[in-house]
């Protein structure tokens, strides 16, 4: 779930005619001019969580969307530097090229898509305009689907002509080309009463390089060559197999014995063992996801009042002194085999990424003297209190998660160090990541003290970091739960810098009030951003073709993977 | 014998009512629930949230979403998954079959093996063959199924290359069967291995009891050669318990070892109920339970039916 | 999973001979022929050593199994850690004798719990029968018809995964209905013998007659029940953690450790080899213990040579 936005922000896409050359960093497959691609073969990609659906609006799972878009495209998606590209429609429209038109009021928008023509799905049915507005109405409809977020900002849709679709928005919303990059077919989707329980959610219909034949739950499922894909150079693999695995290090041992070719992502943790073999090449790719510890600064009490005071935490010079003994380096090197970057924000990627001063290193001396300063006495067991009240803290994280349990037992040793006791109460993620008042997510209910966990932003951080440091959306029982600021952070500088940044459509000065307010959260001493995280996929060296995409999952390009002679 | 069949059928009505009640009860008390699996996706709204909540009927009273599942699941409505949107009934027999592949051919190597092992020690009792085999046997009988199922991986299958590592067959290949008897082994081995050690226990201990009864040594005294007294007299008794400890097994043929299969990667029961739990997929787990529940009364009962065939001294009235 | 009921299974195995043992005598026949089962008393002196160890791990061990040292990350054995390091250069001896604390005191506590609630559920309704018997023996039908394993996946998600004092508790309610049954029948079967309608006769209580005359007479399948019963729980309990749903790190268990394990298989097997071979040998010699016992306590077992 970690690089969830990834997929989202790219649900459908793969492949246009012209593989784009994006800008630099991530790795690639691609061989020397020597080699060139050829054609025919059968690859098996393990992946070792299960997508329980393919179908667009259904779809919710990383591994879903990573699996979906070999077959399902829409009309655009996000390149590795995180600008859009056109998929299905001739260009992306934008107020310059005049693909959308404001209101004269300037409150509303047009969005006008031209699609390519003589493009058919894999069953050789037309694709046309008509199978846009059909994939808006289901969104709107069906009461199923996975969210209607954008979708709901459309009034109506034209469709003038076969190719042209007009998008008649109620308000300005600026990640319009995030929608619709998923699409479903009309002739085939129509035809459903309820198209969740229809074979479509698991064999939906696309216009990609590969159609699915096979979905086999709990085994494998098998994506065969379009036939009908408008490049016919392309796809060069006859077949890609996806191979339910029951485990990462399943998988890995499936990749060394060569019984799969291909995986998607490795734990930090795999990479030395699998950087020996010579016959695997890791793909490293950074992504926008973040480790964050947050800290909670109201009272650690179900459905806790936004305006309480931790005992221990409501003291900044508490705070600080967490983050001065978080080890993030340390963490990195050790626990992360250098494979991911001390985090200083939770904007790491894309047009909008902090490039502020980095968050306070490691120093515990710093710590324990702030400490000192600050009143906190060591007790006899090298615990600090302070007025009566001991400096005993919980983590909360996921269950089962190696890596998340390593950072807590090392962070519980680093704490005792400067006289803060740290217990670790993990939860399964059906809980603790929950996101629901009402399953009792203690993030929302604020029971708490620190909780550790990822997210990603999408390529717009607007909501995101809006939900989570505004103090309008600290979840209480007043407002049902709304809200994600699970720190309880209250900073009207962060609140102006947060609001500035929503109220302009200039880029540079959006860039500049998010950074303020990050800044702001951090001079708050509110979260440890622990470390943002690349993803890792891994192919043997026979595999060619394959390229990483900061923004998509690695099959974000299958049409162009091949298998080595 | 047919109405004391038909009485524990009739017994098991409530007893299944019962089961169903406490399990739907616990999976409610359940912090969480299947909205988890939404959180970490930017674009979903606490509004989205609440209209699939609505639309999957979890905000209704929990008695309520009880009576509806049970009256839907006694019409033969067994619900849709949460996750999937399938049918739980094709889910369950989608996976049906290849847990029964794989637990059918551990419960026929298990008692092949078992039997004649079982009967050897017996009658060699305290010989070298005896002492080797009960050791051995003890010895699988106390190791933890998992950590012999990753030990047998990391030799066989990472070391020596010699099997597969997971999975029913080689994808992208056509049926073999050479294929599928490779894929079978380990999983098969790791399962019989620990299941051996009790059945020869079992069968040892009964054998010894019935070898050293009157009427075996009044066959004995009327001349008859050792291996007739054992083959004929000895093991019809001594299998009583063994017949009985082999349908309470039953079950397991279709309940699946989820450990196992989860090590393995074999698409059974097992992992399918691993998956539904962590997901609270609750239509799915209900499912399970309610066949799970019914297989293990009708295997108990299945024991007792056998017990009563092979025992003539019990009667069932 | 075969594992997890094998022990329920011994144990109803052992209960059909409920042999009444009237006499001090007995007990120390009993004592002198389990002596003579050499493989029990091995498990004895193996499982003694073992918790022993673990109970004095500070004494034994240097290192704090909790300190993590990152400098040290997957040390192979050498002399001064004698099984290595683990994933967080913790000291993989010292964890698998803390580890040994929560494993074993896991397998002898919810035994505990089982056999208490099982000998007062059991008693309950042998002595008394009728409706009560009824209803608890149906009670525990239902109990026994639950998928255990599959049941206790839930209580782990349930108490979002589990402390000592938890996993202990639930799964000593889920074990035991066997001892219950097999309490019931050893009461059933005494309740109407002569000595104990002797007792009523001079004007017993019930209470004294089922705690001087019934339950000593069925202790000996209820402690064959309970030894095996232990080996079984140490396994579930190491299944558990293995799952990630047992005892939550950083405190050791043997079967957390083999979880992590599981993905250091290839640059760290030690980590994976030494707590999965502690969880044998305890098990293994708690198995050759209930042998013995059984042997020792039934002499029926005990047969001579053909």
């Amino acid at each position: 779930m970690k690089r969830f936005s990834i997929v989202l922000a790219s649900i459908a896409l793969v492949v246009a005619a012209c593989t784009p050359t994006p800008g630099g960093t991530p790795a690639s497959g691609t061989p020397a001019a020597s080699e060139g691609p050829t054609r025919g073969g059968t690859l098996i990609f393990a992946m070792w969580q299960e997508p329980t659906t393919l179908a667009p609006p259904y779809l919710n799972q990383t591994i879903a969307g990573l699996v979906s878009q070999v077959a399902v495209e829409g009309l655009t998606r996000t390149d590795t530097d995180g600008k859009y590209q056109p998929v299905l429609a001739k260009s992306v429209p934008d107020i310059n090229n005049g693909g959308v038109k404001l209101s004269a009021d300037g409150k509303k928008m047009d969005v006008t898509y031209e699609l390519l023509s003589a493009v058919t799905w894999s069953d050789g049915h037309a694709f046309t305009s008509a199978d846009v507005k059909f994939t808006w109405e289901n969104r709107m409809k069906d009461p199923k689907v996975v969210n209607r977020a954008g979708y709901d900002q459309i009034e109506s849709i034209d469709t003038p002509n076969d190719t042209n679709v007009v998008m008649h928005f109620k308000s300005v919303y600026a990640p319009y080309p995030t929608l619709f990059g998923a699409l479903l077919a009309k002739h085939v989707a129509e035809k459903e009463a309820d198209l969740s329980k229809s074979d479509y959610n698991q064999r939906p219909l696309g216009t990609g390089p590969f159609k699915f034949t096979e979905f086999v739950a709990g085994d494998h499922i098998t994506a065969e060559r379009n036939p009908n894909y408008r490049d016919k150079t392309k796809p060069y693999l006859d077949k890609i197999i996806f191979k339910s695995v029951p485990a990462s290090e399943v998988a890995i041992a499936q990749l060394k014995a060569g019984e799969v070719q291909g995986m998607w992502n490795i734990l930090e943790s795999q990479t030395p063992d699998l950087e020996k073999e010579s016959a695997i090449k890791l793909v490293i790719t950074p992504s926008p996801s973040v480790e964050r510890v947050e800290i909670n600064t109201a009272a650690n009490k179900d459905m806790t009042d936004p305006t309480s005071v931790h005992p221990v935490l409501g003291d900044i010079a508490m705070r600080k002194a967490l983050v001065w003994a978080t080890p993030k380096q340390q963490l990195v090197d050790k626990l992360l085999f250098g494979k991911a970057k001390p985090g200083s924000s939770g904007y790491s990627q894309g047009w909008a990424k902090y490039t502020g001063p980095p968050q306070d290193s490691y120093d515990p001396k710093k710590a324990n003297d702030e400490l000192d300063k600050a009143g906190w006495v060591k007790g006899a067991d090298g615990i600090r209190s302070k007025g009566g009240v001991r400096a005993s803290l919980t983590i909360t994280s996921t269950t089962g998660n190696k890596t998340r349990e390593q950072v807590e037992q090392v962070l519980s040793d680093e704490y005792k160090q400067i006289g803060v006791e740290l217990k670790i109460q993990n939860q399964p993620s059906s809980v603790f990541l929950s996101g629901s008042w009402s399953a009792g997510d203690p993030r929302k209910r604020g029971t708490f003290d620190l909780d550790m966990y990822a997210t990603s932003p999408d390529i717009d951080p607007h909501t995101h970091i809006f939900t989570r440091f505004h103090s309008s959306q600290i979840p209480s029982a007043a407002n049902n739960g709304l809200g994600n600021n699970y720190t309880r952070l209250r900073s009207p500088d962060v609140d102006k810098a947060i609001d500035e940044g929503g109220a302009t459509l200039d880029l540079e000065k959006r860039k500049a009030a998010y950074n303020n307010a990050v800044k702001g959260i951090n001079d708050a001493y509110v979260i440890i951003w622990l470390y943002e995280r690349a993803s890792i996929d891994a192919f043997r060296t026979n595999v060619g073709g394959w390229q990483g995409n900061v923004w998509d999952n690695i099959t974000w390009n299958s049409g162009d993977w091949y298998l080595k002679k | 014998m047919t109405t004391y069949v038909l009485r524990r059928l009739l017994q098991a009505v409530p007893l299944l009512l019962g089961i169903t009640v406490v399990s739907f009860a616990i999976l409610k008390a359940i912090p969480g629930g299947p909205m988890a699996a939404y959180e970490g996706n930017p674009n979903i709204t606490d509004e989205d949230i609440r209209r699939l909540e609505h639309a999957l009927g979890l905000d209704q009273p929990v008695h309520i979403q009880y009576l509806s599942w049970l009256t839907a699941f006694l019409t033969g409505d067994w619900g849709y998954s949460y996750s999937s949107h399938r049918a739980v009934l094709t889910e369950i027999m989608e996976r049906f079959p290849k847990t029964v592949y794989l637990m059918g051919t551990v419960y026929v190597v298990t008692l092949l093996v078992a039997i004649p092992i079982g009967i050897l020690t017996a009658v060699r009792q305290y010989s070298w063959f005896d002492h080797i085999v009960t050791g051995t046997t003890f010895a699988f009988l106390s190791t933890p199924t998992f950590w012999l199922g990753l030990l047998l991986i990391i030799v066989f299958g990472l070391q020596l290359r010699l099997l597969p590592l997971g999975g029913m067959a080689t994808l992208g290949t056509d049926f073999d069967l050479l294929d599928r008897v490779r894929h079978l082994i380990l999983p098969v081995a790791t399962l019989s291995l620990v299941g051996i050690g009790r059945y020869v226990r079992f069968l040892r201990a009964s054998m010894l009891e019935t070898l050293t009864q009157d009427y075996l040594r009044t066959a004995r005294a009327k001349g008859l050669g050792e291996r007739i007294v054992v083959a004929r007299h000895a093991l019809k008794n001594a299998s009583i318990p063994l017949v009985t400890v082999a349908a309470l097994d039953l079950p397991e043929l279709f309940v699946g070892a989820l450990v196992t299969e989860q090590i393995f990667g074999w698409p059974g029961m097992g992992r399918l109920y691993w998956d539904a739990a962590t997901r609270s997929d609750y239509p799915v787990i209900m499912g399970f339970l309610a066949v799970a529940a019914s297989l293990i009364i009708l295997a108990n009962l299945a024991a007792d039916v056998f017990y009563a065939y092979l025992d003539p001294r019990i009667r069932y009235a | 999973m075969a594992t997890l009921r094998s022990s329920q299974l011994l144990a109803q195995a052992v209960a059909l001979p409920a042999t009444a043992y009237r006499e001090r005598g007995q007990w120390r026949m009993a004592f002198e022929r389990f002596l003579e089962h050499r493989l029990a008393v091995a498990g004895i002196v193996v499982l003694a050593l073992l918790a022993l160890l673990s109970a004095f791990a500070p004494l034994v061990s240097p290192y704090n199994p909790e300190k993590t040292n990152l400098l040290l990350i997957f040390e192979s054995p050498s002399p001064s850690h004698p099984m290595g390091t683990d994933s967080l250069g913790r000291d993989l001896a010292t964890r698998i004798l803390y580890g040994g604390r929560v494993s074993l005191s896991v397998g002898v506590l919810a035994i505990a719990v089982a056999i208490t609630l099982g000998t007062l559920i059991g008693g309950i309704a042998g002595f008394y029968g009728r409706w009560i018997d009824a209803v608890l023996m149906r009670v525990v039908d239902m109990m026994l018809s639950f998928p255990r394993l599959f049941l206790l996946i839930l209580f782990g998600v349930f108490f979002k995964g589990m402390t000592l004092g938890v996993i202990v508790i639930v799964l000593g309610l889920l074990s035991w209905m066997p001892t219950s049954r097999l309490v019931r029948a050893t009461f059933l079967s005494l309740k109407n013998r002569d000595f104990v309608e002797a007792a009523r006769s001079i004007g017993a209580r019930n209470r004294d007659i089922i705690a001087r005359h019934i339950l000593p007479n069925s202790l000996a399948p209820i402690i064959v029940a309970a030894t095996l019963g232990v080996a079984g729980a140490i396994i579930t309990e190491s299944t558990l953690s293995f799952l990630g749903l047992g005892i939550q790190p950083p405190t050791p268990s043997w079967g957390n450790m083999l979880k992590d394990a599981t993905s250091e298989m290839n640059q760290a097997p030690w980590t994976a080899i030494f707590p999965g071979l502690f969880i044998f040998l305890a098990v293994v010699s708690i198995n050759f213990i209930g042998d013995g016992l059984r042997d020792a306590l039934d002499p029926r077992h005990v047969t001579k040579r053909i």
